[in-house]
């Protein structure tokens, strides 16, 4: 294992003047984590109920190891973040399947003179090379969005990659709007849940039939074909960075695999009034999710996660 | 210094009859321990016998040899070393009035 070095990065980050962390995962996890809920019930019980939050596939270092292939490697080295699910999924209105899913999340604190943050990665993604053919419809959405709460309000901006539903091809990208769910519809119908509207947008909102749900808006423009190579078991990796104005909570850029995508005037997530304790947190997340009865991966090698000053931004 | 992860595999994962926790890549580790708990709420007749299983891709898999066997809501744990890229624990569950578990699998690994 080698030391984090930003140097030793692959060559696609832009980051901010300012940077928090740069994550090699040829030096193991860094941090990142299995996203589950709060063990703080009787006998440990989870805090929430809506949905099942604890049997999400658990996260790990891989090599990209294939049957036929051999051993892939990351885009710079041999170690990436896997991040596996279990199936099968739920039909795409309903509430994520116990297990659908996988999600990372590294836990850090925003600095106090950062007005815009940036989250960078590389990632590739595949369906397990379980049965002959080719998986690409099996991959239902991957995404990432960062947790964040200043001294007014808790919200979570992120995008979110619609390649399948229910078999057919979508190939569109979402970003995290302010929802019109009310707190009740919000959280599948539970009264006086933990999660207002707008908290935990990867989990839930009002989901429909067509990939839509009522924390996503979809961004205008043709369909984008991110690589999915001619096998399950050959992985290209592919750039995505996010940029967030910290001052107005309103997106600023995002690009994904050479394609720069524009938010309408004003565009950022949902205001959620703030919980208690966690005032200043910083907490990127990568999720996934599979369409169907096979598991899938998103691989993450690098992150960066970079911050500029007012008057940086300024200049 | 080395490295360390432990991975909560299966978290109060109910199994009937047939056990496969996650599997877990980790190629980068030199050893680990499977940690398993039956959790409350497993019947107090119901045996639950888990073997070690090595796989060079995660999808096909063999026995390494190794098996750590419970018998009602109890906690046992397996060492393992030199087991290429994948491991994860397969099994049965037998017993009991419903042939079921409830597991919690923590795999600590080290390298």
């Amino acid at each position: 294992m080698l030391p984090t070095q930003l140097d030793r990065l692959p060559g696609y980050f832009q980051p901010l003047p300012n940077v928090i962390v740069a994550d090699d995962f040829d030096a193991g996890l860094n941090g990142w984590m299995d996203l589950r809920p709060n063990f703080v019930g009787a006998q440990f019980a989870a805090h929430s109920h809506e949905i099942d939050l604890e049997h999400w596939g658990p996260v790990m270092l891989s090599s990209a190891t294939f049957a036929f292939a051999g051993t892939h490697g990351s885009a710079s080295g041999t170690y990436s973040l896997r991040l596996p699910t279990r199936s099968p999924a739920a039909p795409p209105d309903q509430p994520p399947a116990p297990g659908s899913m996988s999600l990372a999340i590294k836990r850090l604190s925003c600095p106090a003179e950062a007005a815009r943050i940036r989250i960078e990665a590389v990632i590739a993604y595949s369906t397990v090379q379980d049965r002959p053919g080719l998986g690409s419809e099996a991959m239902r959405a991957f995404g990432l969005f960062i947790d964040l709460q200043d001294s007014e309000h808790r919200f979570m901006p992120g995008v979110r990659f619609v390649n399948a539903v229910s078999g057919e091809p979508v190939r569109r990208w979402q970003y995290y709007r302010q929802t019109d769910s009310t707190d009740v519809d919000w959280s599948y119908g539970r009264e006086g849940a933990w999660h207002q509207a707008g908290v935990d947008p990867q989990w839930f909102g009002v989901r429909d039939a067509d990939g839509s749900t009522s924390a996503t808006s979809w961004f205008d423009g043709r369909e984008q074909r991110l690589i999915y190579n001619e096998t399950d078991d050959k992985i290209n990796w592919m750039p995505i960075a996010l940029e967030f104005d910290l001052r107005s909570r309103t997106y600023v850029s995002f690009t994904a695999h050479g394609r720069e995508y524009a938010f309408p005037p004003g565009a950022g997530p949902s205001l959620a009034s703030p919980y208690a304790n966690i005032s200043g947190l910083l907490n990127p997340v990568f999720f996934v999710e599979t369409d169907g009865d096979r598991r899938v991966d998103l691989y993450v090698d690098s992150v960066v996660v970079s911050y500029a000053t007012d008057e940086e931004v300024a200049r | 210094m080395r490295m360390f992860h432990t991975s909560v595999t299966d978290l109060r994962q109910p199994f009937v009859e047939t056990v496969e926790t996650f599997p877990y890549e980790c190629g980068w580790a030199d050893e680990a321990i499977f940690f398993v708990t039956a959790e409350t709420g497993t019947d107090e007749s119901a045996q639950v016998s888990l073997g070690v299983q090595l796989s060079a891709d995660g999808i096909r898999w063999l026995d390494e040899g190794s098996v750590l066997t419970l018998r009602g809501p109890a906690s046992g744990f397996v060492r393992v070393t030199h087991f290429g890229g994948f491991l994860r624990l397969a099994g049965t569950v037998a017993g009991g009035t419903t042939n079921g578990a409830t597991l919690t699998v923590r795999l600590a690994l080290k390298g």
